[in-house]
């Protein structure tokens, strides 16, 4: 019976249920608790032990009846089907049959410059793509990332912290406080709502694929870096290394000279999923919460098993907030997301973004903050 | 069918809860297994009334603890009566006594305010039922607390030590997944997701809820509800509105559904302007006829 229960818990957990040795253990206990012979309260009770909600339901049904109803079981791989991907919001982007369309609502469509006020750079420059800048544009764009950064605002939460200053009197604080001065207020406390700060994660293809666009992604990566304290950068191409404190944002191209150096196989070909399992296994724990935003940066041009790429985004996508995909030839209008990487990857995008230009990035910053 | 669980069934009913077989397993399991029962469900399918009925049912005092964003400890768990304290020192004072000796007295049992959570924890005569309503409101900082709770049952303040459980509550929490919970929290309780009822089982509810109804309307009603529940809209009636409307019914004497007040008294069922104008006349006559409908 538990050889049983461990093999069904196994198979759901292949179909994409999160279930774990404790949902076992619990579902173990239930079975001790009812009447074996009944099917229906079997099906019932395991259901409810196993913590499975009712989009897993439709799989638990499927491998109910496959590994409870008495019937040989031969199948040691189900179909993976992982349902986890469905409940998810539909990406923002569609196939019209000929390349990929962003679904950007309509307002932020017409008006590209409408919506980072405050300074007036050359439009043109702000267009151009980054492989065909020179040293001296690439500059100047550098100054406008770091400008434009500031202007991810924080959410604040409901949630009252102290301050100093400000905010509404703490009467529990300041009687708190009244009490070591045998009961005489001397100061009033205040608490004010606190800030909830978004955590980004960057991870960066540095394959020689993606030379052209390196300079102006890392640079755009550090200015957020300047507001968000909570930036953690990644660079991968066959391996992966972390390099958020490598690097200086104030001098990015000398940054990039010490990275070549650091990073093996700098300009290299990508092994972009075993880079992303590496990272799951390594970091994703530690860096990443349900507030992360994951921001991907790559061509998706994988030199890897696809499979292992999909299981990996997978993974990212139950832990992190929200994962947007930067890709700089998405900026191309030829360009189709076909390889066999990035159609694995796609299902678990929240938002997919071209990358190729100043716009692209300045448009982007609606969806990190 | 486990007779236990069968006796679950029968004493939520006697309470006036037509339970489900899921939900008397659930019930049973999370009663004998001494874990907390998580459920979820859309609004009105009656997740905050199984806690209600469970305090019948086990003859025990419900406490509730309603979450919303910001909830934190002090409104949560306990809270010092500083006003009071305060109180106390200065009458020390007048008496001039040494306010040192007044710091175990201020911080005593009788200066602490019970909060929900502490209230089901310290219960002397025997375990509470506490239900932690919308958890999904609360913030994730919170969640990390309850866990805590959840697992030891016990509470530690500073001033005062480890207050134990004297008897482990049954713990109900509720979400209407406006977001995910933590893995963690899931896996610490077990899990009943709550369907809209069946016709039969809503007829069954809304025979018990509302006495006299007359069973042809009580019919119709239930048949309108399970074909309006069909419809896309964004905020799905319950049973709790079902339940409303044919009170409302009732009240204005009507045995059978017509056209005219289904349309006056549609407000007790949808509560979206957008639902409501998305089903117009030709909706509501088609809604009525299948109502009317033998069988």
């Amino acid at each position: 019976m538990l050889a049983q229960l461990a093999r069904f818990g196994a198979a759901l957990r292949a179909g994409g249920a999160r279930v774990g040795l404790s949902d076992e253990l619990d579902a173990a206990s239930a079975l001790r608790l009812i009447d074996l012979v009944d099917r229906a309260e079997v099906h019932r009770a395991l259901r409810i032990a196993l913590k499975l909600p009712p989009e897993a339901w439709e799989l638990y049904d499927r491998l109910f009846e496959e590994y409870w109803d008495g019937s040989p079981v031969s199948r040691r791989d189900p179909p993976p089907q992982a349902w986890s991907q469905e409940q998810r919001r539909a990406p923002q982007w569609h196939w019209d049959g000929s390349r990929v369309r962003l679904d950007v609502p309509e307002d932020e469509r017409d008006a590209p410059y409408g919506d980072t006020p405050g300074y007036s750079p050359e439009p043109l420059l702000r267009r151009k793509p980054f492989e065909q800048c020179s040293a001296a544009e690439i500059a100047e764009l550098e100054r406008l990332l770091a400008r434009l950064a500031p202007r991810l605002a924080a959410r604040r939460t409901r949630r009252l912290v102290p301050v100093r200053g400000r905010g509404h009197a703490d009467l529990r604080r300041s009687f708190r406080e009244a009490l070591k001065s045998e009961g005489d207020l001397v100061r009033l406390a205040r608490r004010a709502r606190a800030l909830d700060e978004p955590g980004l994660v960057v991870l960066y293809d540095t394959s020689g694929s993606m030379d052209g666009y390196t300079r102006m992604l890392l640079a755009f990566a550090f200015a957020l870096r300047r507001t968000m304290r909570k930036v953690e950068i990644f660079a991968f191409n066959t391996s992966l290394v972390r390099v958020t404190r490598m690097i200086s944002a104030i001098d990015v191209v000398s940054s990039l000279e010490k990275l070549a150096a650091e990073v093996p196989d700098w300009s290299g070909g990508t092994r972009l999923g075993g880079c992303l399992r590496d990272f799951n296994a390594r970091f994703k724990d530690s860096v990443i919460n349900r507030h992360t935003t994951v921001l991907i940066v790559s061509d998706g041009l994988d030199h890897g098993d696809a499979a292992v790429l999909g299981g990996a985004m997978r993974m990212l996508r139950e832990r992190a907030g929200r994962i947007v995909w930067l890709n700089p030839l998405l900026g191309d209008a030829r360009y189709r997301p076909e390889t066999e990487g990035m159609r694995a990857a796609l299902p678990y995008v929240d938002h997919f973004a071209p990358a190729h230009n100043f716009d692209s990035l300045a448009g982007l910053l609606r969806h990190l903050a | 069918m486990n007779e236990e669980i069968g006796a679950v069934q029968e004493a939520m009913e006697r309470c006036g809860y037509i339970a489900d077989p899921a939900i008397a397993t659930a019930v049973f399991l999370a009663r004998e297994m001494r874990r907390p029962l998580l459920v979820e469900g859309e609004a009105g399918v009656g997740k905050t009334e199984i806690a209600k009925v469970l305090a019948q049912m086990l003859d025990t005092e419900l406490v509730r603890l309603q979450c919303y964003e910001g909830l934190d400890t002090h409104t949560a768990l306990y809270e010092w009566n500083y006003q009071r304290q305060i109180l106390r020192l200065k009458i020390a004072e007048r008496e001039g006594r040494d306010p040192g000796q007044l710091e175990e007295l201020i911080f005593g049992r009788e200066y602490l305010l019970e909060r929900p959570l502490l209230r089901a924890i310290t219960r002397r005569a025997g375990p509470a039922v506490l239900l932690i309503d919308e958890v999904d409101r609360a913030d994730e900082g919170f969640e990390a607390f309850l866990l805590e709770l959840l697992s030891d049952f016990q509470i530690t303040i500073p001033e005062l030590g480890t207050i134990r459980a004297e008897h482990a509550p049954f713990v109900l929490l509720t979400s209407n997944r406006s977001r995910e919970l933590s893995d963690a929290l899931r896996r610490r309780c077990l899990y009943l997701f709550v369907e809209h009822p069946g016709l039969e089982k809503e007829l069954r509810i809304l025979r018990a809820k509302v006495p006299g109804v007359d069973e042809h309307l009580a019919r119709g009603v239930a048949r309108f509800v399970q074909r309006l529940r069909t419809r896309d809209l964004r905020k799905r009636p319950g049973v709790a509105e079902a339940i409303d409307w044919t009170t409302a019914l009732v009240r204005l004497r009507r045995s059978a559904l017509d056209a005219g007040t289904v349309g006056a008294t549609l407000g007790c069922l949808l509560k979206d302007a957008h639902d409501l104008q998305a089903t117009g006349p030709e909706a509501l006559a088609e809604l009525v006829a299948h109502a009317a409908a033998p069988g």
